[in-house]
């Protein structure tokens, strides 16, 4: 096992990580940049470096100085959390190079996952399904059509420099697909001087169902069941579930073991996640595979009663997986909202200051990862993330009913939050009812918004 | 609240059983920049061509390094390996020193030659390094280079130097100053064979190799930010006593001083020669009429010749527009310009800059590309769309040096036997003093001079404004045409009604009796052909337009290709003879 670990990261990953490692007894490392010096992560952990100025690109993405960090503070691993290095393949590359272990997959891996039509000819190779559409680009209507017909309505028709909802249009059916296909492809040619198309499947109404993987240096690759994330605005994920009720034990099973298929396929190690679009005939598609530990890693925790990130750390520490598909159950339901420093009446601009008051709410089933703290200073220059809310009971109408409560418990002062924002989504009917979609939020909040 | 001190911490060292194990950082993995001091990975800055991704600064690379970089793996034959020189004039500790070096890099001397390929074109080289004395050329250095051009004189190879030179080698004393027309004379016998000579400037190229065989290249190529001069900049500021400017004997520098042809970023070297290679091969006799027969195929495709000949007609019996209109339609800023027509009519154009002695003139531009598959010489007088371009273009006013360039730049045809096309777009030679200083009447006479001569075909088109002397200096041709709404004339319809009537606002009038119209010109015979516009040549129909040209273009082609260069400048003598 290690006997020292650097964390590269901070906020509240940063003292997850720290935690776990408390508990697992290998002292820790943070690093910090100048804005951090008074941050959580760097209180915590049992050594603090400081790597430079606040902006991400002079310290938390400076991979010279990370290195040097490491190697002076004498950690042999790097746990790199969420964002900043944790995709960067190049990083993980010179972690190997360096002889530091990089907790995550191999940096061939990253590269592979990184880049989607590799990713995807993966894959296809693996039989994994994934979105029908068309490979090469496509310049007139009748080959278009035909493409079309063959893969089934709706179709999506995007131009290869789309952008913006330009050059894009959904196809019912064969008799309107020659209209559509000039239209968005002379908005192309006038948009981007560009006029080559691509066909793909539309998928109507889709939830965004992404499954957590566990894979040990051997290759036993397992899953912990799935989470719902369907509830996003632009692509940011706000509250996440686990389990999804739209999946039976049948469809889990299915889901979970395509998802096991592509974390093979790219001889996946360590914790990832796989991500499906999953519509409403119960078709699912990949999506991508994120090789790190994501933001709701916590919900499956609270499902399962695994924890992730010490997983992560004995994987690869080069211990075997002590567990069998088999031994994963999930029992209840566990639900996150994310809190962020953010302003929702102006278009969610980052809302950086001090927080003057805090309340953390407690209490049976409830768990919060934050790094905030009375009179901390959030700075300007990362994520706004500041708090998730986690909770956790026999069903989701309680867990439900216990979220709402929580909520009304977080008092933050000083700065702005969307606390408001996603308390109005718990309210929602169409959230109580569990089966929202991708486009939840752009549908019933946008003139909020 | 203030966390500070209030959490327990266990700080303690770490060891680690086997060093070999604990993490490090492995020799080599970091490249430190000499110029911004970053650590840089050492694969960003071999795969960045080894310039700094930090600072862009260019390091210096070894010879084989660069031949690595530039030529086809595998391909590269090295000459006179084992070559060294003595020590010439008994100078004390030279041996030892050459001796040391010679351990120390790995190099026998300060210059590789050999031979290799890039992209499957063979060419001879010669690379200096600088990590041996400074590059610098003594016996073995000439020696090298000149065997190198005589065998690529021999085998009939294109030759390519790298010049990184801090001058002659001082250790040999006069006979390195002899290495310098040494090398230049085995270079003249390599021109006078025919033979392509580029070179590439890199940073240091001073002293005696840029007084011989740096500056010889028929194309010189350099290096951003290259120092490259006669004296260095620390003796001339010491003779002189003055501070020296900002960039003095950069790359950039010679470039706007018109010195070299152009400045190439390192990751685009190659590509570079090869493409220079590539616009330098001989293509076959018969593409031109194979070519044509192509052009004609697409026409036909295209275009309903029979619609368009009753087109023309039709527009014959319209009313014409005056001949003051068409000035200013030739005039306006929205007429296609010469590097316009370049993109549409040929393909792979490389611009050549430069007169090789005093500026670069933004007016006239000049360069080598592929029409169909025959190199050509192209050279235009270039204007400006915007305020900003015309300031760098001079309105289309060339300076003497655009001349000067111009005619280097169809001397340079005639040695490789291209064709030149002159697109003439002026409101004429550019009049101030800097101009008279330098000669702009001399400039002209001598293009009109020399290009009676040329032993290549030379087809003039008249783009828009074809004013004077200024015009005529790139409208010597074998056959002059002009676009329909283009002009061509003695002066400016400003300049004829001031001279004449000692009113310039007359010159809508003077405009009506100068002929100075295509169609004017036709009939006086000083043109063969006008080139039909659907209706005014625009940005949006010069795909219609340029097509025409390129039919036509290919017929002069194939009827003056057939000629010999003796045939042709007589032909040119007789064409102006009889006006």
């Amino acid at each position: 096992m290690f006997q020292k670990l650097l964390i590269a990261n901070r906020g509240e990953i940063a003292v997850r990580i720290i935690r776990a490692c408390r508990e697992m007894g290998i002292k820790t490392v943070a690093v910090y940049s100048q804005a951090d010096a008074d941050a959580l992560h760097t209180q915590l952990a049992d050594e603090s470096i400081c790597i430079g100025k606040a902006e991400a690109k002079d310290s938390y993405l400076n991979m010279e100085r990370i290195l040097s960090a490491t190697i002076a503070s004498g950690a042999d691993a790097i746990h790199p959390g969420f964002g900043f290095l944790s995709e960067n393949s190049k990083f993980a590359a010179l972690c190997e190079k360096c002889n530091i272990a990089f907790i995550g997959p191999s940096a061939r891996t990253i590269e592979e996952t990184g880049n989607k039509s590799e990713a995807r000819n993966a894959m296809v190779r693996a039989g994994v399904p994934v979105i029908p559409g068309t490979k090469e680009p496509i310049f007139t209507a009748e080959a278009g059509r035909k493409f079309a017909d063959e893969i089934g309505y709706p179709v999506m028709i995007k131009a290869a420099l789309g952008g913006g909802g330009k050059g894009m249009r959904v196809v019912r059916n064969s008799e309107e697909f020659e209209k559509n296909f000039q239209n968005a492809q002379r908005e192309a040619e006038n948009g981007f001087g560009d006029n080559s198309m691509y066909i793909e499947k539309y998928i109507e109404h889709p939830k965004h169902i992404e499954f957590q993987i566990l894979a040990d240096n051997e290759g036993n690759t397992i899953h912990l069941g799935e989470r719902d994330c369907s509830v996003q605005r632009r692509h940011q994920k706000m509250i996440e579930e686990s389990p999804c009720t739209a999946l039976d034990e049948d469809l889990r099973e299915q889901m979970g073991a395509m998802a096991v298929r592509a974390a093979k396929a790219v001889g996946y190690r360590n914790a990832g996640t796989v991500e499906f679009l999953l519509d409403s005939h119960r078709q699912f598609y990949f999506m991508e595979i994120n090789t790190r530990i994501q933001v709701e890693h916590g919900v499956t925790e609270l499902v399962t009663g695994i924890d992730l990130v010490k997983e992560q750390i004995r994987i690869a520490a080069g211990e075997k997986l002590g567990l069998r598909q088999s031994d994963i159950h999930l029992t209840g339901h566990a639900m996150e909202v994310r809190i962020n420093a953010e302003n929702p009446d102006k278009n969610f601009a980052p809302c950086p200051g001090t927080i003057q008051e805090l309340h953390i709410p407690g209490g049976n089933g409830v768990r919060i990862d934050t790094a905030v703290y009375p009179g901390y200073i959030i700075p300007p220059y990362y994520d706004s993330m500041i708090m998730k809310v986690m909770v956790y009971d026999k069903d989701r109408e309680s867990a439900l009913k216990k979220m709402r409560s929580t909520l009304g418990e977080v008092i933050i002062e000083g700065v702005t939050t969307n606390l408001d924002f996603q308390y109005e989504i718990l309210k929602n009917k169409e959230f109580e009812s569990g089966a929202v979609h991708t486009d939840f939020i752009e549908k019933n909040f946008e003139e909020t918004a | 609240m203030h966390l500070k001190g209030l959490f327990k911490k266990e700080n303690q060292p770490v060891r680690h059983q086997n060093q070999a194990e604990a993490p490090n950082v492995p020799d080599g993995l970091y490249t430190k920049c000499e110029s911004c001091h970053e650590m840089i990975l050492t694969e960003d800055f071999t795969q960045n061509a080894y310039v700094c991704p930090k600072c862009g600064h260019y390091m210096k690379i070894g010879a084989y390094e660069r031949i690595k970089m530039v030529f086809d793996a595998q391909t590269f034959e090295e000459w006179d390996e084992e070559f060294t020189g003595g020590n010439p004039c008994h100078f004390k500790g030279y041996e030892e020193k050459l001796g040391d070096l010679q351990r120390d890099t790995g190099l026998n001397e300060a210059v590789i030659t050999g031979k290799g390929k890039i992209d499957g074109m063979e060419a001879a080289v010669g690379v200096c390094d600088t990590r041996f004395l400074m590059g610098s050329m003594g016996y073995a250095v000439g020696e090298k280079l000149t065997r190198a051009i005589e065998r690529a004189t021999v085998e009939k190879l294109p030759l390519i130097i790298f010049t990184c030179s801090g001058g002659a080698r001082m250790q040999e004393g006069i006979v390195s100053l002899m290495q310098m027309e040494k090398t230049a004379a085995a270079l003249k016998k390599f021109d006078a064979a025919g033979g392509l000579y580029i070179t590439v400037l890199t940073n240091p190229t001073t002293g005696g190799v840029t007084a011989s065989f740096a500056m010889l290249g028929d194309i010189i190529l350099a290096e951003p930010q290259a120092l490259v001069g006669f004296a260095g900049p620390r003796v001339i500021r010491q003779t002189i006593g003055e501070e020296l400017p900002e960039g003095f004997q950069r790359a950039e520098f010679l470039l706007e001083h018109g010195l070299i042809d152009n400045i190439v970023e390192r990751r685009f070297l190659k590509q570079t020669l090869s493409t220079l290679l590539r616009l330098h091969k001989k293509p076959q006799a018969e593409t031109m009429s194979r070519y044509q027969q192509y052009l004609d195929d697409i026409y036909a495709k295209k275009i309903d010749i029979k619609k368009e000949e009753a087109l023309l007609a039709a527009k014959n019996e319209k009313k014409q527009l005056s001949a003051w209109e068409k000035v200013q339609i030739a005039r306006s800023s929205k007429r296609p310009s010469a590097l316009d027509y370049i993109g549409y009519l040929t393909k792979d154009f490389y611009e050549l800059h430069g007169d090789r002695a005093y500026r670069d003139d933004g007016a006239v531009v000049g360069g080598i590309a592929f029409f169909g598959k025959q190199p050509v010489t192209v050279i235009g007088q270039q204007k400006g769309a915007t305020t900003k371009e015309n300031i760098v273009r001079n309105f289309g006013m060339p300076y003497p040096e655009g001349y000067r360039k111009a005619l280097r730049l169809m001397k340079q045809a005639e040695k490789f036997h291209r064709p030149v096309l002159c697109l003439v777009d002026t409101p004429g030679a550019y009049c101030g003093i800097g101009a008279e200083e330098r000669g702009q009447g001399e400039a002209i006479a001598k293009n009109l001079f020399e290009m009676a001569d040329l032993k290549v075909p030379v087809l003039s088109i008249v783009i828009g404004e074809g004013g004077s002397g200024g015009a005529l200096a790139l409208a010597a041709g074998n056959e002059v045409w002009m676009l329909e709404n283009s002009v061509y004339s003695i002066l400016s319809p400003e300049g004829f009604a001031s001279i004449l009537w000692k009113d310039a606002s007359k010159a809508e009038k003077a405009a009506q009796v100068m002929k100075l119209t295509a169609q004017d010109l036709k009939e006086l015979g000083i043109i063969e052909q006008i080139l039909p516009e659907f209706p005014v040549v625009s940005s949006d129909n010069m795909n219609r337009v340029t097509l025409y040209m390129k039919r036509k273009i290919a017929g002069f082609l194939v009827k003056y290709q057939q000629m010999g260069g003796e045939e042709l400048a007589e032909q040119r003598y007789q064409r102006f003879r009889g006006m």
